[in-house]
This record gives C-alpha cells, structure tokens and sequence, in this order.
C-alpha cells in the first residue's frame, strides 16, 4: 500500500518526521519497505497483512498513526446535500446474487460537467502511483485510497433500462473491461449487468460500454459489498487483478459501503457540480451488530509475559476503535469496530494491546527451565551412514520429490502400485510423487556429465513414496519411507563394498546376502537383490546393480554407473548404537592361503560359508585375495580361487597339527559341498 | 713422544676436524671430511692412535684420557654436522625429493550445505532441549490447514496453492493420456504434499500430553515458480513449546539464546507484529547483526508467535490451562544468506563443483 505523507497528514495531525512514523507502523504491523519522494510529496510503501484491509485506505493508516503518537483522528463528514427527484425513481437495482454480493447501494447524480480534476487531486493520485482520467474517475479512485471501500461510476444514460442487475454470468458471456480487453465469463462469475448486458465484472472492474465518457451527465455511483471467496475466484480465473478486487478479496468495511458512497457523492458535487438525488438504493443485508468481546486483563500477563496497566489497555482498545460497554478491575469487554473483523476473540484484543504497546517491552532475557532433549535412533542411524558415505567419497544431493512419468516408470523396486500425482506438476513436468531416488540420482549424474565432472560419486537421502501400502483403518496416509540411494562411477563390487562398510560401520559382522533381481535399470547378471540376516529375521536391504546399457541410454548417460538403494528402516533396525566391548584375541592367529579349483557356477557365498563351517572351531575369518581363470591350465568353465584362511583358538595357541587338521576339513568339506580342487 | 708433544698433536688434529665438519656444505663436503679425519683405514684419529704408541709408559694414562677425550669431541662435532645436514651422510644414496610435490588425497564426500544448516540448527536447539519430530509429507486437510485454524476460505486453501493429490492409473502410453483418480486417506480425506511443517506439530500435540518442547523440519511445497529466490520444493524448520505458563518473553529469551548461538556474541531480537493463522500475536522476527562498519543492522530471520487458541483445541489442549509459541524458518534462506549462495535452485542442481564448497 503506496501511502502519501500528505495525504495522511488530512486526517491526523503528526509533529514525528516521515521516517519516524513510517517506524513506528513498522513495529505496529505495517512493514515498512521504502519511501520515495513525488514532488512535493512522500510516497511511503508499507505492507499490509492479509488480516488487515482496514489499512488499504488512507483513514486505516491515519487510525494507526493516532492510536501510536495519540493524537486525534478528523474524518470528512460526508453528508453531500440532496434534492428533487428520488434515487429509487431514476434507477433499478435488483440483486439475484445475493450470495456474491450481499450487498448493493446506489445513488444517482444528474447534470456533472467531466472534465479534469483539480491540481490537489492530481497530485494525491500521482503520489500513489495512479494516473488521472477526469474528475469523477479520479474521485473514485479517490475515496478507494481514502477508505478502502472501491466505487464504480456508470454512465446512467447508457445503461440499458436504467437498470442494475447484479447476476451470475452466462456461460461464454463476452465482457470487454475498461483496459481494453475482451473477457470469455462463466457461471462461477458475478457479474453487474444492466437489462441487456454485462456492464462491469462485480468487485474487479467496470466495462467500457458504460464508462464515464466526456459526454457523460447523469451518474449511477456503485458502493457495494461483495463476497471475497467469489472475487478471488474471478480475477483468479481471468488473471485480472485490480485495486478493487484487492480489496473485496480481503473485505471490505461493510458499514464503510455507505460512507464511501456519500464522500464519493460529496466530491462530485464539488468538483463536477450536478444534483445528488435524494435518498440511496440499497439493497441486501445490512451489517450485522458486532459480538462483544471480553478482555480480562490477567490474560494479557499470560500471554505477553509483561504487565500492561488496564488503563493503557483501555485507551489503546478505545483509540482503535472498539466500543467500551463495561469494565472493572479485572476485564473489559467490547465491540470491535465494524472494519476490524479480524477482532472476534479475546486472543485477538491481547494482541491489538500488545503490538501498539510495543513488542520491544517484552524481555529477552528471562530464563526459560531447561528441559532434557534426545536424537531420534533415525538421526543417529543417519549420521553414521552419512559419515561412512563421505569417508567413501559420496557427496550428498538433494533432488526433487518429484519425477516426471518416464523417470517414474524406469525404476519402481519397491512396489507395482501407481505412483501417486501432484494435481499440478511440482515443476515442468514432474507430477509423479516417485518410489525411488534412483532415477533423480541419474539424473544429477547426467548433470554433472554434461558439465565434464570428472568424479560423480553422489548419495541422497530421502522419502520415496508408496501408494496402497496401508491397509490399517482410521486416517493412515500412503507409505513414505526413507531411503539411502546411491550413485557411482565404479562397478558392482566397490559399490557392494561401500554398503558393507555401511553395515560394518552399524553392526560389525553382520552379512550381506545377494540374490538375482530382474529390474529393466539393472544389467541383469550384475545386479542384487540385498538382504541382511540379524537375529534369526531375513530382512530386506536393498536393491543394487550396474546400469544397463538401455538404462544408461535413457539417461542420456556416456559413461557406466552402479545404483543403489537400500531401506534405512533396515538399517535401523540392524544398527547396533552403542557397541560391547569384546576383548581382541590373545593368541596368535595361523594363516594358510590355499587355491581351491571350482567350477564357475560355485558362488562364493555358498563356498565360503562351507569353509568356515568346516573350520570351526578355529574359523576366524576366510578371505577371497584373487580369482584366476585359465582355460587351458584349469579347464574350460572353471576358476580358481585364491583364499586366505585364518584360524584362531580362543584357547590356546594353535598348534601345526591342530592348524594342518583344520585347512583338510576345509578342502575335504569344499571339496564334497562344491567339487573343489586344491591347486598346488 | 712427550706427553705435551702428543696433546697438542691432539688438539691440533681436533680442531681441525671440527673446523672441517663446520665447513662441510652438504652431505658430501661431510662424508669426504669424515674419511679424512675419522676414517675408519686411513684417517687422520688413525694416524694419531698410532702415536699414542710412541708416549712413555707413565704417561700413557693420561694420554689416553686425553686422545679419548679428542675422540669424542669430534665425533660430536661430526654428528652435529650431520644433524645440521638433514638426512645425513646416507642421503647421498638416495633419490632427489621435492617437498613441494601435491599430496595424494583421500576424496572426502561432502555434506548438502542445506544438510549442514539444518544439522547445525537441530543442534543448537537440541542443547535448548527442543528434541526433534518428523512426520509425513503427503498430508490431510485437517492436518495441514483445519486443525491449524486455516478454515476453508481461507487463500493458502486455494487448490491452485497446493499440491493436491491423485493416484495416476495405469498409463495409455500418450502424454497426458493418463487417468487419476483423487487420492485419499483412509478415511476418505483428499491428500496433498504439506504446505508447512506445522503438520508435524499437530500430529505430535494430539498424541503427547503437554509439556511439549520439539522442532519439526522437513521437506515442504508450494506451487511457486522457480526463481533465484524460491523453489517449489524447501525445507522449514519449527520450533514449539508448550506448557504452564508460557509467555511471548519467553519466546523471545528462547530466539535470543538460539540466535546468539548460531551467529556468536551477543545477538538482540526484535518483534513485529504479523500474521499466521496458527499463532496469535503473531509476529516478524529480526536479529540484530552489526555490519562491517560496525553499524546496527536488523535481519529476518522467520516468523513466530503464541500458538492460536484454536490450534490448541483442535488438539484436545485446553487454551485455559496451557498456552505456548511456535517459531519458523525457511532454511535454504538461512543457509543462502551464511554461505552467500545468491540462487537457491544451486542448492538443487547437484554440480559436484557446488557441492564440494561446503
């Protein structure tokens, strides 16, 4: 709201410097953005809150600057002087859309000569920033500034029937509005027609037809009330947002409609001369009396936390504008003033008391009791993930919720179900709400491709979202779930490593189990499906794989990538937060490397697992150092594996014996389970 | 030989052999002095010893002392010079190596920047015994505008505000060919993405009797267009605290100790008035920050209020017996503003180059 100084200046008297009131609406609710200077003049630009169209008039501002520097409030009269004929014999209003516009008033002035407003008038509209037309326009737009309350001015000779008929608009009705433009209208609009046509768009703008010309002699002034839900729709749907719809969208005064209209007559017969007819049309409701509110005054301790003498209270609630009916000691109760309905509860008064007290008397400095807080098992789960993916040299992303279709459809591991869909998309055309991170992590990978990154190591942490996995009663919401998704340059076995390490880092010994997946992303014989065994459950981890070449080609991917994504409710489930201590062994360990012959098909889950079974109980741990393949020397279909076996006695130290027992259970054992050769 | 003969063919030979060791330039000059003096065939200390020989034997006591003595004289001359040199007499074996040379680095990851803001904030609420809450994105109405006193009128209800809802069906094949269906609760409620992380707020009031005392931060949408200064995916992070006597000064007092922590010393707050339809008063909040130039400056830092009668009893709290405040910040605006990142969308670009400055 583009305030004048010299403007408000009209309604209360101020000895403060400009900037010394602008600051103090500042820290009374109108944030102050800037001031500039037209003309002679200041042009003061303050933000008005949504819960205060009282102060989208030059009067609210005026009202606010007396109740702060105390000082009287002088309105106009507004009593312009009628005579002859009656409103209600020149004009017809009738209202059908009550609902839209519960209330309409008119009054009709004859004989105006238009012509150009004086200098005073030119000058308070061009500090706002508003052109002028001629000298009723200009009285318009005028009072709209003064009191919030928008007029509009027909031209009565040219409306249809002298008639005012405020209706729904016709499906496909054509509407050309005073900026020139054509408007398509539908059956959700109010529209004011006369008894042929649309004549203006209710509460958002008036039409050319019957706009005040130079020609014009004989007015209709408009002063109504109109719904704002209605308005809001309208300029919403047509992208017409003027002055006027601001307000109505906001509410206007509605024992303001009044008012507004006999200062809007009072100026023209003034400046454009003419005869007011007696008496004013109106039709619909009037205003319904306002519900007292009661204030006790402890409550204002309560809340504010600072004492404020009832007698200050008392003086700012009356400054404001509410209606004292009673008080005592203890409370007092009200009636808000008819533009204030954002006051209806007692809550609403504490804070009219305090923000004109003054915000800046309430301490900042008492002391709060202190009380005891705690990570959540996620954040503490999180954080070691997160410290393990950056000793591996992930960095994190943060990608968009949501995917558009083709990044939905390449990667859904977690369920079959339709994602589900923003009703506009989140941004371009990503609607889908996705089930997996993995393909928003492509595509910051293809990002960084594009820009020649060298090293695309990222990981993201995020909810996907799964539809119809509820199946509880009650309120129960589609399933979101956390998930730890990765992206790499390297191939299936370091990225397999970097989620070991991540297991390690939450529950050492615990072991990965991969199986087959067939997932269209995923190269189909280096991809897994993860599980993780912990305390007699199988739970599923994850989901991890190399790119295959489609995929890579859909996301326009040059270079090879792995994929993962794993459950972080799995890996909360398995984490083991605060560790026991177990003492390191004190005997020494044997090591005995041996190259066992398999055929390809023997997986080393299956081969390793046998071995430690058959070592027991000296099995410390069995490591894969290399595998060699020759067809030649070891036949065709077969490797050879080099491992490292080291055993260990809780006991005692191992002896040769004990040690050369245990390596011939081992290849005995692989040998029957497996058919594996020792190689010399 | 004369005892006296001998000591100062000693002393001679000594003070030679430190000069010489102070002279020698580098790990050769000393290796060349050390054959000449100490050498273990033909140095001079040899040709010394053997002198000792020619000393008559009462004398020979004292002029063993005295060639012992010599000797360790200068072998400590010698090993200081050698310790002055740096890696010795050995050094000359070995490869030339420049220091200067590029370490070989470990590719450390690095944390999101707006992963680090909101670490840090929980942090520093956390020690003022705000324990964190999570809840859902995909809300219902009551959740994220009823329960928190925005009625149906209200303009942040607009369905083009928000991102309602629908589940896609299975897709024809053509763009936009696909069916939806409006997505639901369970018990019927239409579904959208939360507008504010409030939602978690009341969630946790519904189920927790009071006192209650937590921050709520999340991933939250609205239907902005992508600028320099908005995106239509952020994160909010909220405090709230509620109990017995809870006043607006203890709001404050709390904002102070929280933003003198994040920014240092000794930070003011200040209040103006505003309006939420969840809190009432509702209030801007600005910290004081003074500049280069040591000037007072004021800068926002969120919004905050007395959490509104009505939201309280939408939960089943009683507005007669508990009252509490409710604050909230934008963080990509906070960590924008500390790391003087001038477009937010970076922070969703993901350009390892980016990323790697935090």
């Amino acid at each position: 709201m583009l305030v004048s100084w010299e403007w408000l200046k009209q309604y209360v008297k101020l000895s403060a410097t400009p900037d010394e009131v602008a600051e103090r609406l500042m820290m009374a609710g109108l944030n102050h953005e800037d001031t500039h200077a037209v003309g002679n003049d200041l042009a003061i630009n303050l933000e008005v809150t949504s819960n205060r169209p009282d102060c989208l008039g030059h009067i609210g501002i005026a009202r606010e600057a007396s109740v702060l520097f105390d000082t009287p409030l002088t309105l106009p009269a507004a009593q312009p002087k009628a005579s002859g004929e009656a409103a209600s014999k020149l004009a017809q209003v009738r209202v059908d859309d009550a609902k839209a516009c519960p209330r309409y008033t008119a009054r009709v002035i004859r004989g105006v000569k238009i012509g150009p407003s004086p200098k005073w008038l030119v000058d308070r509209l061009s500090t706002v920033g508003i052109g002028a037309i001629n000298n009723v326009v200009d009285i318009t737009n005028y009072v709209l500034l003064e009191c919030g309350q928008p007029l509009h001015a027909f031209d009565l000779a040219k409306l249809a029937g002298k008639q005012i008929i405020v209706r729904a608009a016709r499906e496909g009705e054509p509407f050309q509005a005073i900026n020139h433009k054509a408007y398509t209208l539908d059956a959700s609009m109010c529209v004011i027609a006369d008894g042929e046509r649309p004549v203006a768009l209710a509460g958002v703008m008036g039409g050319t037809d019957t706009e005040v010309s130079d020609k014009t002699t004989d007015l209709l002034i408009e002063s109504a009330d109109f719904a704002p839900m209605s308005i809001r729709a309208t300029a919403r749907k047509l992208n017409l947002h003027s002055d006027s719809s601001y307000r109505f969208e906001r509410g206007v005064d509605p024992q303001g409609v009044d008012w507004a209209s006999r200062r809007a007559c009072e100026l023209i017969l003034e400046l454009a001369g003419g005869t007011l007819a007696e008496g004013v049309i109106d039709v619909g409701a009037q205003p319904a009396e306002r519900e007292p509110i009661t204030l006790r005054f402890a409550q204002l301790k309560r809340v504010l936390g600072i004492d404020v003498e009832p007698t200050e209270a008392l003086r700012i609630l009356t400054a404001l504008g509410n209606k004292g009916l009673k008080h005592d000691a203890q409370s007092v109760t009200v009636v808000p003033p008819s533009w204030r309905r954002d006051l209806s509860r007692e809550i609403d008064l504490v804070e009219e008391v305090a923000r004109i007290h003054g915000y800046d008397k309430i301490p900042e400095d008492v002391s709060v009791p202190m009380a005891p807080s705690h990570r959540t098992h996620t954040d503490r789960v999180l954080s070691k993930v997160k410290q393990a993916l950056c000793a591996a040299g992930f960095d994190e992303a943060l990608t968009l919720s949501a995917v558009e279709e083709p990044w939905s459809e390449a990667f859904s591991p977690w369920t079959a179900a339709a994602p589900l869909r923003a009703s506009t998309p989140v941004l371009r055309r990503a609607d889908r709400l996705r089930r997996s991170i993995v393909p928003s992590l492509l595509g910051a990978r293809q990002t960084n491709e594009s820009l020649s990154n060298p090293r695309i190591e990222l990981f993201e942490v995020a909810h996907v979202y799964l539809p119809n996995i509820n199946t509880g009663g009650g309120e129960a919401l589609p399933s979101e779930e956390l998930m730890v998704a990765l992206t790499s340059g390297g191939d299936y076995l370091s990225m397999k490593g970097v989620i070991e390490s991540i297991l390690h880092a939450l529950a050492p010994g615990l072991e990965l189990e991969a199986v087959p997946t067939r997932q269209a992303l995923l190269d189909e014989a280096r991809s897994a499906e993860l599980h993780v065994r912990c305390g007699g459950k199988r739970l599923l981890l994850g989901y991890l794989g190399e790119v295959s070449p489609a995929g890579l080609k859909q996301f326009d991917l040059r270079a090879g990538s792995t994929v993962a994504e794993i459950k972080l409710n799995t890996l909360c489930e398995i984490a083991e937060l605060i560790p026991q201590y177990r003492q390191p062994p004190v005997f020494p360990a044997v090591t005995r490397d041996l190259n066992l012959v398999v055929d390809e098909s023997v997986a080393w889950a299956d081969l390793s697992h046998t071995a430690r079974e058959a070592a027991r109980p000296f099995a410390e741990q069995l490591q894969l150092v290399d595998v060699y393949r020759d067809a030649q020397r070891l036949g065709p279909g077969k490797k050879s594996l080099l491992v490292s076996l080291v055993l260990r006695s809780g006991s005692g130290t191992l002896t040769g014996d004990e040690a050369d027992a245990a390596q011939k259970r081992v290849v005995a054992a692989c040998q029957q389970a497996h058919g594996a050769q020792l190689r010399a | 030989m004369a005892l006296t003969t001998f000591q100062a063919e000693l002393e001679a030979f000594a003070a030679a052999a430190q000069a010489a060791f102070i002279a020698a330039a580098d790990a050769d000059a000393l290796e060349a002095a050390r054959v000449e003096y100490l050498g273990a065939k033909s140095g001079r200390l040899k040709d010394v010893q053997k002198q000792l020989g020619g000393v008559p034997k009462e004398d020979k006591p004292a002029a063993g002392k005295a060639f012992n003595d010599a000797k360790t004289v200068v072998e400590a001359a010698f090993n200081e010079a050698k310790e002055r040199l740096g890696s010795g007499a050995q050094a000359t074996s070995r490869e030339p190596f420049d220091r200067t040379l590029p370490g070989k680095r470990a590719p450390l990851g690095h944390l999101h920047p707006i992963t680090q803001t909101i670490d840090e904030l929980k942090d520093l609420m956390g020690r003022l015994g705000f324990t964190v809450a999570v809840g859902p994105e995909i809300e219902d109405e009551w959740h994220n505008f009823e329960a928190l006193n925005i009625p149906a009128a209200h303009p942040a209800r607009d369905p083009l505000e928000n991102f309602y809802l629908s589940t896609a069906k299975v897709s024809t094949g053509k763009p936009g060919a696909a069916k939806s269906d409006a997505a639901k609760s369970d018990s019927g409620a239409p579904l959208l993405l939360r507008s504010q992380t409030s939602t978690v707020q009341i969630r946790v009031m519904e189920n927790t009797k009071p006192p209650v005392r937590i921050i709520s931060l999340g991933r939250v949408y609205r239907p902005d267009t992508a600028d320099a200064t908005h995106y239509p995916m952020f994160h909010q992070i909220e405090g709230l605290l509620i109990d017995r006597h809870v006043t607006m000064a203890d709001l404050k007092s709390v904002l102070r100790l929280f933003a003198s922590s994040f920014l240092g010393g000794d930070v003011h707050i200040r209040f103006r008035p505003s309006f939420f339809p969840f809190t009432e008063p509702s209030v801007e909040v600005d910290m004081s920050w003074h500049d280069d130039k040591g000037n007072l400056r004021w800068i926002e830092m969120g919004g905050a209020g007395m959490v509104d009668p009505n939201v309280l009893a939408a939960v089943g709290y009683d507005p007669e017996e508990v009252t509490g405040f409710a604050f909230g910040l934008g963080v990509e605006r906070v960590c924008a503003r500390r790391h003087n990142v001038t477009d937010i969308r970076e922070f969703y670009r993901n350009d390892v180059r980016f990323l790697h400055q935090f």
